[in-house]
Formats: structure tokens, sequence, C-alpha cells
């Protein structure tokens, strides 16, 4: 509870610091730079979820214990939601400094491509009816799904001209004052926190519903 | 200091609140049917 409790104070402190303390960064138009301290945690946290979903599921397929199948799905769950609001946030920056809330830039195709490839994830999950035969082929997806994760999110932006700016977090040159990386560490330590309360959430719906399921089940 | 960054620090606030209100309430739920459904910590496969 203590930690929820942290959590709250802090991402209230970090969201009154970017608005109210923190200086817009230089070479974006007015205030809009500081959609960084929430954009880029998303994007962080959904990196973070589908790598933790490909995990989960790699652990189910080895040892076939239920949880890890839970964790695998909530992760993809959480991860589509924070890649969709990824999207959304990086359409407003985009409406603010390119003109149009979207491009087809290249960041921003393939933050739509690994949408696509999670919601397949989710329509695979509901459309096999065994529970067994759904966890085991949602965890190979799962496991293939991750594999287009580095492509789309490092590689595809790269080896095309881009809009979007990089360097953000690049030690040689950060691009940003000592102040405003101190309260961006904090906003990406504030949403892995968020995540983290989130998914165990997530995970114990998941084990009441299975729960509720096998009762329900075993009275027929 | 821009005088409109006050109001959108506000209604940030107010959506974190929010959601961290609509999260407290969810554990809160989740721990009572735990709880009348004797489910242990460790779930059991």
């Amino acid at each position: 509870m203590i930690y929820k409790i942290l959590l709250t104070i802090w991402m209230n402190l970090i969201i009154a610091a970017v608005f109210l303390y923190v200086e817009p960064a230089v070479g974006f138009p007015g205030e809009v730079s500081r959609i960084l301290f929430f954009h880029v945690p998303m994007a962080w946290v959904a990196t973070l979820a589908f790598l933790l979903s490909m995990i989960a599921s790699s652990v189910y397929l080895i040892t076939r214990k239920v949880n890890a199948d839970f964790l695998a799905q909530s992760s993809a769950e959480l991860g589509f939601l924070f890649c969709f609001l990824a999207t959304v946030t990086g359409s407003i920056f985009a409406k603010a400094t390119w003109g149009s809330f979207w491009n087809w830039d290249p960041r921003q195709t393939s933050i739509v491509m690994l949408l696509m490839i999670y919601g397949a994830y989710f329509v695979l999950r509901s459309a096999v009816p065994d529970y067994e035969k759904r966890r085991v082929f949602a965890g190979v997806y799962s496991i293939l799904a991750f594999c287009t994760v580095p492509f789309l999110i490092f590689v595809v932006p790269r080896i095309t001209t881009s809009l979007h700016p990089e360097d953000t977090l690049n030690p040689a040159n950060p691009g940003m004052d000592i102040k405003t990386l101190i309260f961006f560490l904090g906003s990406l330590c504030a949403y892995t926190g968020l995540f983290v309360w989130m998914l165990r959430l997530k995970v114990r719906m998941l084990r009441i519903m299975d729960r509720e399921q096998r009762a329900f089940r075993s009275n027929f | 200091m821009k005088s409109g960054l006050g109001f959108v620090a506000a209604v940030n606030l107010i959506i974190w609140a929010g959601i961290t209100l609509y999260l407290f309430v969810l554990d809160r739920r989740l721990k009572k049917l735990e709880q009348r459904s004797g489910m242990d910590v460790h779930y059991e496969k």
C-alpha cells in the first residue's frame, strides 16, 4: 500500500514540476516539448510490457504454469494500452510541430504496425475456445510478435528519413539540461511504477476470473 | 511561466487523481473478491 501512496504523490509532483517548474525545450514551438515527459515514458512502458509478455510466454511454454500466461496476457494488454497512448500523444506533438496529426512518418507507421500486431494477439486469444490451446498459441504468437518490436521501434525509423526527434537520451548528446533530465527520468520511473501497479491488478483479476470459470465448469 | 500552464497542470492532476482513485477502488474490490473466494496469495494451478 505504501508504494502506491508514494507513487501517487510522486506522479503529482512530476506533473506539477513539468508544467510549472521545467523550462520548455529550445527548438520546438511553444510549450509542446513538455509532452516529452508523458509520450516517451508511455513508449518505454509499452516496450517493457511487450518484452515482459514475451518472457512470461516463454516461461509458460516451458513450465506450463498458468500464472505465467496471466502475466503474459496482462502485460500484452497494458503494452497495447500504453502503445496506443504513445501514438495519441505523438499525434498531438506531430500536429503542433509538423502541421497535421498524421504524416505517415516512419515512426508513426511502425507504431501502427505494432498496434496491429498486438491487436492480432488479442484476436487470437479470443478465437481459440480451448483454454490450453489458447495459452500455447498465444505464447508462441507473443514470442514471434516481440521479434518485430526492436525492428519496428529502433530500426525502421532510423533507416529512413524521419521527422521524429532523436537523441533525447543519448549520453554523448543528451539534448536536455540537467533539470529536464531529472524530471524526465522521474517521469520514466513513475510510469514504470504505474505499469507495475496496473499489471498486478490485472493479474489478480485474471486469477479470480479463472477460478470462477473453473468453479463454473466443475458444476457441469 | 505562461498563464495557461497552471490550468493544463490542474487538468492533468485531476486526470491523475481520477486514475489513482479508480486503481485504489479496484484494488479494494479485488481484495474483497479474493477474500470471499478464499484465494491464497500463492495461486494453485
